[in-house]
């Protein structure tokens, strides 16, 4: 093996030969905003707006006083979608393109978890510029100028007002869909992507149930902890990973044992959610997107299943990774010398008051499920960006320790 | 300016390692485990190398047109894909910066990456026998 090459393991510290950082989504938050959406979403250029949710959320009402604040601010609603499930799909997202063509729609308005933005946010790519919605798998392949190096075109205004604390997705360049043909979670990422705006109200987490608000908690804390390890780290991403943890630290437990009591908790939950969002993820992601493709497990628990593991194993993997997760486990007052088990432990136990399940074999997944999970972890991108390079063989036994 | 001054200097070096690859009979059953058949369209100079990694069967690699019709596609500038087998380019960098495309189940190909880093050397060998150590100076 050739010493040196740009595969090798990359320095977690000093200064990167390259890393980029955008962040171009307009960010609102605090009380009472929702009747402000039309007003808020106006000055994004959006005039007839395609609301996207889901079924639970229009339950709830929120989705009627969202079309309420619209119209308060002079936009018109070009029609509601409230078909997209808990893991959408490419034929979701195609049916939600036709139907905002179909209402004449000029814009998109999200409201809901990681799921219903997600559509939104393909479903708006293939409603401007056509095509399937398989065919926009890829990163950075959105169509540009200057045969396809230049800038990238824009899509139709797209806004998010997240009901669920975790995902990030509506700061973020990315979205998971998943295709049901192929089995695999078809992951896209652009500049694009990043909605427009994002709408932080805890108003929109009100009635969250207890386990999704830790499930997308976790997924949060997932977030910001790979992010801080990843060896696509950078100095904007780390300050915005360690303040995240701190904000999950004093709000997580809060926001789903107090839920609709603690508004204050709930905020500051949406905050960490938008601070710790990043593409640059590991190997709890890519053990996780195969759990969900394959098994259906929700994103948020296969993350808190996976997370203690993929931490024990790469803090073994060398002094400057365990120096990372050492300043991570700072934040939570861990201070045993070997931070791998006892940051895992804190994690586990974290995870269990959570309410979650700790072992795959809880959810659904079969041992002899683990050949077909190591495929596909190791064809998911982040598995790129692991702090410790992993192969076939140390997936195995990740997932078996997570049984 | 270009490392490479035609196509036929692409297939002599890039497409060469490639046609080794697919007779190597430690390397070549990991590679076909990705179970597809991925074209890189290269740039300055244009060229095109399709590679077919299908378990079980015999590895195929066309210079040019092919009648195979690849699953994913991978295009980048030829410099890149040198730099690349010479062990100086970033994956993740490359796709980040545009300066890699793929297209396609990315992740069957993104699994091959770790597999790599042992045909760096042979490339450098390659390079040097034959008579191109002008190439090994790139940077």
């Amino acid at each position: 093996m050739e010493a040196g090459s740009a595969l090798d393991a990359a320095p977690l510290r000093g200064f990167k030969d390259f890393y980029q950082y955008a962040s171009t989504t307009r960010v609102i938050a605090g009380r009472d905003l929702l009747d402000s959406a039309g007003f808020e979403f106006k000055k994004e250029g959006a005039r007839r707006v395609f609301l996207v949710t889901d079924e639970v959320i229009r339950g709830t009402g929120l989705v009627e006083r969202v079309e309420a604040g619209v119209t308060d601010g002079g936009l018109e609603v070009a029609g509601v979608f409230d078909q997209v499930p808990q893991d959408s799909s490419t034929a979701v997202v195609e049916r939600c393109a036709a139907a905002a063509k179909e209402a004449g729609a000029d814009s998109f308005l999200a409201v809901g978890g990681g799921s219903v933005m997600d559509t939104a946010k393909v479903a708006d790519a293939v409603f401007t510029h056509g095509g399937g919605a398989a065919e926009q798998e890829g990163f950075f392949l959105m169509p540009r100028d200057d045969d396809g190096m230049g800038k990238p075109f824009d899509i139709a205004p797209l806004a998010c007002i997240p009901t669920t604390a975790g995902t990030g997705s509506e700061v973020s360049m990315a979205a998971v869909i998943k295709d049901p043909e192929r089995k695999v979670k078809l992951e896209i990422a652009d500049f694009p992507l990043f909605p427009r705006l994002a709408i932080l109200d805890p108003e929109s987490t009100r009635t969250l149930p207890a386990k999704i608000a830790a499930a997308t908690g976790m997924d949060a804390m997932t977030h910001a902890i790979e992010g801080y390890v990843s060896t696509d780290w950078s100095p904007h991403q780390d300050a915005r990973s360690l303040h995240a943890l701190r904000m999950i630290r004093g709000n997580l437990e809060r926001a789903v044992e107090r839920g609709e009591q603690d508004e204050e908790a709930r905020g500051n939950m949406l905050i960490a959610a938008n601070l710790a969002i990043t593409i640059a993820l590991g190997s709890v992601h890519a053990m996780s997107h195969p759990a969900g493709a394959q098994f259906g497990v929700p994103h948020g628990v296969a993350n808190a299943i996976h997370l203690p593991h993929v931490i024990e194993h790469n803090a073994g993997g060398g002094s400057d990774i365990a120096d990372r997760y050492r300043d991570i486990a700072d934040v939570f007052d861990v201070s045993e010398p070997e931070v791998g088990p006892a940051l895992a432990a804190y994690l586990t136990e974290l995870i269990a008051r959570l309410g979650l399940p700790t072992r795959l074999s809880e959810v659904g997944v079969p041992e002899e499920g683990i050949p077909a999970l190591v495929e596909g972890a190791m064809g998911d991108g982040t598995t790129l960006l692991n702090p410790r390079e992993m192969g076939e063989d140390e997936y195995a036994e990740l997932y078996r320790r997570a049984m | 300016m270009a490392y490479f001054k035609d196509a036929d200097e692409v297939y002599a070096t890039i497409g060469k390692l490639f046609e080794d690859l697919a007779e190597d009979d430690e390397l070549a059953p990991k590679f076909q485990k990705a179970n597809t058949i991925v074209q890189y369209q290269y740039r300055e100079p244009q060229s095109q190398i399709t590679v077919k990694l299908i378990e079980g069967e015999d590895g195929q690699v066309d210079f040019g047109d092919t009648p195979m019709e690849p699953e994913v596609v991978m295009s980048m500038d030829a410099d890149t894909a040198h730099r690349f087998w010479l062990g100086k380019v970033n994956v993740t960098v490359a796709l980040a910066r545009g300066q890699m495309k793929a297209k396609g189940p990315v992740a069957k190909i993104l699994k091959l990456v770790p597999l790599v880093k042992p045909v760096f050397p042979r490339y450098r060998q390659l390079l040097e026998d034959s008579g191109r150590r002008d190439l090994l100076e790139a940077s």
